[in-house]
């Protein structure tokens, strides 16, 4: 038993490091959060135990629901939007054109900078004076001045917008990678038997996507679901609380107004959420990466 | 050769598409176009000519942008973030995915379990107690503080090492360990070499993520000697936000570090982000 702990030992070592930080870091704030979530710890004075009572706060709290709710429309329609639209990007750049290196590069640009840095950029580009770039554009069309980030629908569409632009040529890149491992063989087949552009795509190209369809929606749904730079620099959460996210709301909540017990209800039922979410996406999404096999 | 097939079925089809798409990409690029000519306008020229080029390379913006944002020390708190954290991520993180993936004991399985928990964990989740936590190990407003948090972080580069690893032939570790050689040398000395491409591809997420992350420096880091460059940025909106020109010089000063690597490994960024989401 001595001697062989005596061998285990090193490599204890090896996982020593990463599980202390993660303990400390990961788990133990996690516990935390389940537990503060049912006190009413102000920082001070001593906890006591509320039971459900900050949860069932949740509901009277209206910028909490309402960014839960905007959360959700959002993580709905970016991953929704990006797939729609990097698809048929990506079958287009693994086409014959002869610029399309230089093409791929110019797509995938906006991801490089941060989303912070863009958000701002386009609050200027989005503003209604006279020198916001989409109005000046608008009006050379004769177009009336359209308040993008002032009246709530608007606002939400419009960090939608931008975040799906920022988004589409990275994920077209991820697809663009699964497509040039399709074997070529599979498309000229095909084609000998006559199929038509269109039923290649559906019937051969769009199943052999499933794999990095799973990869691309899961990154868009977790990192939609956890959003926070781009709606804090382009909207910072308004007009009212119509663009306001759930990250903000938890930092707002816990550490500026250090309103613990609600703070942490609300992130234990954000767990919940996005594990629920995740766990469905990946289900549904396996089973058809199954099919191919 | 190559060229040749590349040619071959090159239509006036093909051509078309490419016009229509070369003219996407510019609109793409456009809100970039609008920055970069900003930034040698005044705010007058900028209101009456917004995508014009500039009537003169006027370097006032970028003199006043430079002198109202502490870029240096902020690029430098950046770059030490960043890098050290790498290290702490890859180091840790490719050590604990080597010992879970080569040693098949039920206790292993278990520590992977027990990290594959924390996969599922947002951070919005754990934000609170963190940062109660890095309060009581006074971390709060310490450059040190984030790389030490960095530890907490080493769930992902440990699962995409440990699939990596179970791929890495075992025969070359085995002689080393006939040879005599301990744990310790044949991972660093033997294994870890043969890791080069998902340490790539770990690197350039994490350096993407990191130099742009925001959430994080503005939760913990508060006076502006620690301000990385996305606090700066922060810190000149809320300063001379009705200054355009000036603003949108900020926003390219700030910006132009990570495009600059971006230009040069521009590549190994787009195959790491896609590759390796892909295959990873």
């Amino acid at each position: 038993m001595k001697r062989k702990l005596k061998k285990e030992f090193p490599y204890l070592l090896f996982i020593l490091p990463a599980f202390l930080g993660y303990t400390t870091f990961t788990i133990i704030p996690l516990l935390s959060s389940f537990k503060y979530a049912f006190t009413n710890w102000d920082g001070f004075n001593r906890a006591e135990f509320v039971g459900f009572k900050n949860f069932l706060d949740l509901f009277g709290d209206a910028p909490m629901m309402r960014a839960l709710l905007n959360t959700l429309v959002y993580a709905v329609s970016v991953p929704v939007l990006v797939t729609v639209l990097s698809i048929p990007l990506a079958v287009l750049l693994n086409g014959k054109m002869k610029t399309r290196n230089l093409q791929r590069a110019i797509f995938f640009f906006p991801s490089v900078p941060s989303v912070l840095i863009l958000g701002y950029l386009w609050s200027y580009m989005l503003s209604p004076t006279g020198r916001g770039l989409i109005n000046t554009i608008l009006a050379f069309f004769n177009i009336d001045k359209v308040l993008w980030l002032g009246t709530p629908v608007l606002a939400m569409v419009s960090i939608i917008m931008v975040s799906v632009w920022s988004q589409v040529g990275w994920h077209a890149c991820i697809y663009l990678a699964n497509l040039q491992s399709i074997p070529s063989s599979y498309i000229e087949a095909a084609r000998i038997d006559g199929a038509s552009g269109w039923a290649i795509f559906r019937h051969i190209t769009f199943p052999m996507l499933a794999p990095s369809m799973t990869i691309s929606v899961m990154l868009l749904l977790t990192g939609s679901l956890k959003v926070f730079d781009l709606p804090f620099s382009l909207t910072n959460g308004g007009p009212g609380y119509s663009t306001l996210m759930v990250t903000q709301i938890i930092i707002t909540r816990g550490v500026t107004e250090k309103l613990y017990g609600k703070a942490t209800a609300m992130s234990v039922v954000f767990f919940f959420v996005i594990c629920i979410c995740t766990v469905i996406q990946l289900s549904l999404m396996k089973k058809r990466e199954e099919k191919l096999i | 050769m190559k060229k040749k097939s590349s040619l071959k079925g090159y239509t006036w089809k093909t051509f078309l598409l490419e016009i229509v798409m070369l003219l996407l990409c510019s609109v793409v690029v456009l809100p970039f176009y609008y920055l970069v000519v900003s930034i040698f306008k005044t705010p007058r020229e900028m209101g009456l000519n917004p995508l014009g080029l500039p009537s003169a390379l006027n370097m006032e913006n970028i003199k006043n942008a430079w002198s109202q944002i502490h870029f240096l020390r902020a690029f430098l708190n950046t770059l030490i973030v960043t890098f050290s954290t790498l290290i702490v991520v890859i180091l840790f993180g490719s050590m604990s995915a080597y010992a879970v993936a080569r040693r098949k004991s039920r206790f292993y399985k278990i520590v992977m379990l027990y990290f594959l928990l924390g996969f599922m964990v947002p951070f919005q989740t754990t934000m609170v107690p963190l940062y109660q936590q890095m309060q009581r190990f006074h971390l709060i407003n310490k450059l040190y503080g984030l790389i030490v948090l960095s530890t907490g972080s080493c769930v992902f580069a440990f699962f995409m090492y440990q699939g990596f690893i179970n791929t890495v032939p075992y025969e070359l570790e085995e002689s080393a360990i006939i040879d005599g050689a301990g744990p310790f040398r044949v991972f660093f000395q033997i294994t870890f070499p043969l890791l080069k491409p998902i340490t790539v591809t770990m690197t350039i997420f994490h350096v993407m993520g990191t130099w742009n992350d925001f959430v994080t420096p503005f939760l913990f880091l508060h006076t502006r000697n620690n301000a990385t460059l996305m606090l700066e940025m922060y810190r000149g909106v809320g300063e001379f936000q009705s200054d355009w020109p000036l603003m949108m010089t900020t926003m390219v000063l700030i910006m132009a570090p990570l495009v600059v690597f971006y230009i040069f490994a521009q590549r190994y960024i787009i195959d790491g982000l896609t590759n390796g989401a892909v295959k990873g």
